[in-house]
């Protein structure tokens, strides 16, 4: 004891030792064999990795996913944010009801929301035949079965995940900051700028990366509203695992994918610190 | 490993206990608890298959229903052996998973043919005993040391009559010919058909098809990308089809007469050129209920009575000899072995796929994305 105290161990610790050793076992455990594998297969040394830097279409396929996943970030924030702000300035009973039309999208399947946008947004869809039969265009546009169905699949998708850690956000700020700025005499589109945005700035920043993360992964939205010609890393990843049985690769890319995404938190923890992000104390 | 052997031994008497209701529920799990096996895995596969039970691993969907009418029921009246479903779908990655893993929860694979070569190389099946399968049971060079076609499936196309009613296409250069026939297409995507499709169109002669060259495949099947889009599935290339998505579309032969009908005739389904794939049936390495049994399995799955009933419920062509010219008049016209449609199939060459499927398929994918 007299050991434990010079440590400064909490003695709760030892009561949680025992779970803490079996989660770390168990998630570090695999983790780690996919870093073996990915410089054991087919053969030791580090030759998946220099693929990165020898094959194009690797390359190109990591530049899509990067692409589309940048591009769903922006476009779920910015409306993730309208939204959250909707909230904010709705009624309690309207945000009620705003909370509870959001929350209930958690529960509709992603396969489900994909083929939904395939009927409504396809070639024979109600979309397209009003917009023919109203003579504003003369060809079906070609919404889905391509890079544009899947940002449009995407970012539906992810909406939710970025209003919450926003709203929560907006929530935190103190009214009187706001009133002060006008007091002093700016606008309401200086004060929103300069006051509002700014100190929503730790809700952006969670919810861009939420969703940014969780767009890596994507996986059934690009390939069915892709048409089959839009390749993402996590598709790419299990065709290497199940199909084409090339392990090796199929653990670079996953190495590949957990550093950047680690590398992308330590980044933003020097920007900006990371508690404040994901919620927790409020300074 | 005289740990694991013991606690297997241990599990299958407890399995064997509990079947015949000499030890109740609760104290086999606890059982299989203590023996380390994740309660999923035990209800799911290993002791379950102990407990004299052959488990197919299949695709799901119909194919359950299907099977088990049509193979697992005369199996178990001549064997009294049960039969239970995996319907997760036994891709190679997840056969060569679970036996590298030593917890293999699966008897009998409803897989490509082409699995059982890349697959036997490696040392992941059980060979084929052909003192119990019967090898002049399935077309010819369909018999491979680790694997036998019990079902033939194949890559046929269909049109929309409303589109080129007048001038209907017939052929894989037709399909591939957007000028002549200028609409939206769909191919399979992870490349079995629509390489060898490429090729005939291209002009390569049938019997010379294979080995596959693969650039020349690619460059044909990159001249009609920017009207082709790919499906993954069958239910896919169904609703693509069904939708009017595509004008003509790649689909699997067996699934080709439910577009006829949901379409009510609109889309037609041509069966010259298709290629016909070996369904192939595989045994996992240290299959849970023995190899003795699989191959029982397989047996009886070759049988005419069976051959054919899977052909009423999944369209699954019968792969044996003896039960082509049985198929119903009717319904030959969809069948790949009748005699409508011998002639004018190509049959897919399993050992070139299993050793080049990895580079066919990397390569056909970066080719369409």
């Amino acid at each position: 004891m007299q050991t434990l105290r010079r440590l400064n161990l909490h003695p709760g610790w030892w009561l949680v030792l025992p779970f803490l050793l079996v989660v770390m076992g168990m998630f570090l455990g695999p983790i780690l064999n996919i870093l073996w594998l990915s410089v054991t297969l087919p053969e030791p040394g580090l030759d998946n990795y220099a693929a990165l830097f020898e094959s194009e279409p690797l390359r190109r396929m990591l530049w899509t996913t990067l692409r589309i996943c940048l591009i769903t970030t922006v476009m779920s924030v910015i409306l993730g944010y309208s939204i959250a702000y909707a909230m904010m300035h709705a009624s309690g009973a309207n945000r009620n009801w705003m909370i509870s039309l959001l929350l209930v999208t958690f529960w509709i399947s992603v396969l489900v929301r994909t083929f939904s946008w395939l009927m409504l947004l396809g070639r024979n869809g109600p979309v397209n035949n009003a917009l023919m039969g109203a003579g504003l265009v003369s060809e079906p546009v070609e919404f889905m079965r391509n890079e544009l169905g899947v940002l449009i699949g995407m970012v539906h998708y992810m909406i939710p995940y970025a209003v919450l850690p926003i709203l929560a956000s907006m929530q935190n700020i103190d009214n009187r900051v706001i009133a002060a700025s006008r007091n002093l005499g700016a606008g309401g589109a200086q004060t929103f700028w300069r006051i509002y945005l700014p100190l929503t700035r730790p809700g952006i920043v969670a919810g861009a990366i939420l969703v940014f993360i969780l767009s890596l992964g994507f996986f059934v939205t690009p390939a069915i509203l892709g048409g089959g010609r839009v390749l993402m890393v996590a598709e790419y990843i299990s065709v290497q695992v199940l199909i084409t049985l090339r392990w090796g690769t199929a653990a670079m890319l996953a190495v590949l994918l957990l550093g950047g995404v680690l590398a992308l938190m330590f980044i933003l923890s020097r920007l900006i610190p990371l508690s404040q992000v994901f919620g927790g104390a409020r300074r | 490993m005289h740990d694991r052997q013991f606690m297997k031994e241990t599990l299958f008497a407890g399995a064997q206990a509990f079947k015949a209701g000499r030890m109740d529920r609760r104290s086999f799990l606890i059982l299989c608890g203590m023996a380390g096996f994740a309660s999923q895995a035990v209800l799911a596969g290993k002791a379950e298959a102990a407990a004299d039970q052959v488990i197919m691993w299949n695709w799901g969907g119909q194919s359950e229903v299907c099977h088990g009418s049509a193979i697992g029921e005369p199996f178990t009246a001549a064997t009294g052996i049960g039969v239970g479903f995996d319907t997760s779908g036994p891709l190679q990655g997840k056969i060569r998973e679970m036996v590298d893993s030593g917890a293999v929860t699966a008897d009998v694979c409803d897989g490509d043919l082409f699995d059982a070569v890349a697959l036997g190389q490696t040392g992941h099946l059980e060979p084929i005993d052909y003192t119990i399968v019967r090898a002049d049971r399935t077309v010819d060079g369909y018999a491979l040391e680790h694997g036998i076609a019990v079902i033939l499936y194949g890559y046929a196309f269909v049109y929309d009559t409303e589109v080129y009613g007048d001038n209907p296409p017939n052929s894989w250069a037709d399909f591939f010919d957007t000028e002549r026939f200028p609409g939206r297409r769909s191919l399979y995507r992870w490349a079995n058909g629509a390489i060898e499709a490429a090729l005939i169109a291209d002009g390569v002669p049938r019997d010379q098809l294979y080995p596959l060259d693969l650039p020349r495949a690619m460059a044909r099947i990159a001249a009609i990308k920017d009207d082709t889009i790919y499906w993954s599935s069958g239910s896919e290339a169904h609703s693509m089809v069904v939708n009017g998505e595509v004008s003509m579309g790649m689909v699997w032969q067996n699934r080709g007469r439910s577009m006829e009908e949901d379409t009510d005739g609109r889309y037609k389904l041509v069966m010259n050129e298709a290629f016909a794939y070996p369904g192939g049936y595989i045994v996992p390495r240290g299959n849970p209920a023995g190899r003795e049994n699989a191959m029982r399995f397989i047996a009886t799955a070759q049988e005419v009575g069976p051959q054919l009933a899977i052909f009423q419920c999944l369209g699954m062509t019968p792969a044996n000899p003896e039960a082509f010219d049985q198929v119903p008049e009717a319904d030959q016209a969809y069948a790949i072995s009748s005699a409508v449609n011998i002639d004018n199939v190509i049959f897919n060459d399993p050992t070139w796929w299993g050793n080049n499927i990895d580079e066919a398929v990397n390569l056909y994918l970066e080719t369409i994305s």
